[in-house]
């Protein structure tokens, strides 16, 4: 107990002794997690998206005009059953009418053909995929299926959005990594410092027979606390910079969602202020395993 | 209390600092170490604080086999050993009491051990009234003082000294032997390698004479000098620095003596005496 209260007190004396470094090292984790903790909260932002734009990703099966409401029946049933499907609507002649007079409010040359024999817009299924990615075996399935006249998806949207989607994840990732690899060589680094800065009372220490760990504790713990402000002021800043973002941009087009789940943020932020103890932890267990003045 | 069994150091580049010395000193002797620059005396301090181990041979330090000891207990021997250096090795930003307390405080030791024993150990060397001064403010002796305070507070049962006085002028490592030689009258082994021939000739300790590594003599009530520091040197072995120690820093022979004789005859009670008076007068 003493010996704990011993090493705290001594790691804020090292913050306090050495403040432009333990300043720069708090500071080199406060940007690495902020731009580690910013990549993480866009990422969520483009997962969100795209997944609320891939709820809305539909296969459309238009149906020959000879097929009976009943083989309609059965059709949607089949289809249901397949396990790349999540669900299947019917959309009448009637109700492809309406959809086709809206989409085509601006195309007059077609709106006419439609107009002059409204029976040439065909019924559909339209099927929602489980996995937007699956869209393309889906359209394979049901252009195999007799019944269907055509089938239809914007598929190469389709592509695009997914990779968009998977690379961003990707990049983000790759990010995260490497600043919090930087963030770890800073504090390592800051820790090498300090140790080199006490290097005679380390020596004294060890000529008088103080344990390992109580020579040691007291630089792991200035790691983790440096780690953990540089991550609590990334945090912060992440935070009240999504806020001032929620209230700056309000005319984004509405298919754009920066609102994010505070669930995730908590989450998210919890996880940032642990790398960053961790990343002070192993930065100073770093400098500490290479330290020649620590050999015994 | 420390044992060695034909010990061979061998530094990294092949440099011979002891070769197959054998030594056996036991509890509440007094052993100066004593031979030129280069003879191996700081490196078998080293071994007997196993700050170094030995190339060859086994080492008993305090009853611990030091040599095949596992370096997660070096720090539980270590709190047997007490050690001065010629440099003092005190922290400038601690107080002199701050500075000897740190010796219990890194062991764990408690807070009103500390600030009972502290005091104790400041008022045998004669620094009281020195406690709350910074160590950039004491003369060398009071440093060197400041710094067997240090080494002494934990009672060790070994103080290794190296070159201890080799900083100080003639009368002030005076003071540093008497409170070495009032350490050793507690029971405490003392090993101490010196340059300085007037203390060793006035101590009549043992002595153990190094030459390139290998131990030459070794006497119970011995002096610095003898007809074996005339060995010829080798003209193949390699050259070794030499002796320098009457050139510089050597103590006045006739004064250490006075002094000594006097501190050697005293029992303990009395010296404890004459240091206090001694200490007061500086405190005045």
């Amino acid at each position: 107990m003493t010996s704990l209260f011993y090493s705290l007190r001594e790691a804020f004396t090292n913050i306090s002794r050495n403040g432009l470094v333990v300043l720069g090292a708090v500071l080199a984790v406060f940007v690495s997690l902020t731009l580690t903790f910013g990549t993480l909260v866009i990422g969520e932002v483009v997962r969100v998206n795209t997944l609320q734009w891939s709820e809305d990703v539909r296969v459309s099966a238009y149906l020959r005009d000879d097929v009976s409401p009943s083989g309609i029946a059965d059709l949607q049933a089949e289809m249901e059953s397949w396990e790349e499907v999540d669900e299947v609507f019917f959309m009448s002649k009637a109700d492809s009418l309406d959809e086709a007079r809206i989409l085509l409010a601006n195309r007059p040359a077609a709106l006419r053909v439609i107009e002059d024999d409204p029976s040439i817009v065909p019924a559909s299924l339209r099927i929602k995929p489980l996995d937007a990615a699956d869209y393309q075996t889906i359209v394979t399935r049901a252009e195999a299926t007799p019944g269907t006249l055509r089938v239809e998806s914007a598929g190469e949207v389709i592509d695009g959005m997914i990779s968009l989607r998977d690379g961003l994840q990707l990049m983000s990732l790759f990010l995260a990594v490497a600043l919090g690899a930087a963030a770890v060589a800073l504090i390592a680094n800051t820790i090498h410092m300090a140790i080199y800065s006490r290097r005679e009372e380390i020596e004294i220490m060890n000529l008088v027979g103080a344990s390992n760990w109580f020579v040691r504790t007291p630089f792991l713990l200035e790691g983790a606390i440096e780690g953990f402000i540089g991550a609590a002021l990334a945090v912060a800043v992440v935070v009240a910079g999504l806020r001032v973002a929620g209230n700056q941009l309000t005319d984004l087009p509405e298919w754009i969602n920066i609102q994010i789940q505070s669930d995730y943020l908590l989450q998210a932020g919890a996880l940032v202020l642990l790398f960053g103890v961790v990343a002070g932890l192993v930065g100073s267990g770093l400098s500490l395993a290479v330290h020649k003045y620590l050999k015994t | 209390m420390l044992r060695l069994e034909n010990v061979t150091k061998i530094y990294d580049g092949g440099v011979v600092a002891v070769k197959d010395v054998a030594l056996d000193i036991n509890k509440g002797e007094f052993v100066f170490l004593v031979g030129p620059s280069g003879s191996g005396k700081s490196t078998l301090i080293r071994l007997m604080m196993r700050e170094e181990l030995p190339t060859n041979g086994e080492i008993w330090i305090a009853g611990k086999h030091a040599s095949a000891l596992s370096p997660w207990k070096v720090p539980q021997l270590r709190r047997s050993i007490g050690t001065v250096f010629q440099d003092f090795k005190l922290l400038p930003n601690k107080t002199v009491f701050e500075n000897v307390a740190f010796a219990m405080e890194v062991t764990g030791k408690s807070r009103s051990s500390i600030h009972t024993q502290v005091p104790q150990v400041l008022k045998l060397v004669g620094l009281s009234a020195m406690a709350d001064r910074y160590p950039r403010s004491l003369s060398g002796g009071e440093q060197q003082r400041v710094s067997v305070a240090r080494a002494f507070v934990n009672r060790p049962l070994i103080l290794l000294a190296d070159e201890p006085t080799g900083n100080l002028d003639p009368a002030t490592s005076v003071g540093i032997m008497r409170i070495l030689d009032r350490i050793n009258r507690t029971g405490t082994t003392v090993v101490m390698a010196t340059h300085d021939h007037a203390i060793v000739d006035a101590m009549r300790r043992r002595v153990v004479q190094l030459d390139r590594g290998r131990v030459l003599r070794d006497e119970s009530r011995g002096v610095y000098d003898s007809s074996y520091t005339e060995t010829p040197a080798q003209p193949d072995e390699e050259a070794v620095a030499p002796d320098v120690t009457d050139d510089d820093g050597t103590t006045n022979p006739a004064t250490a003596e006075a002094v000594l004789d006097d501190v050697a005859e005293v029992p303990a009670a009395e010296l404890i005496e004459k240091l206090e008076a001694a200490a007061e007068l500086e405190e005045a």
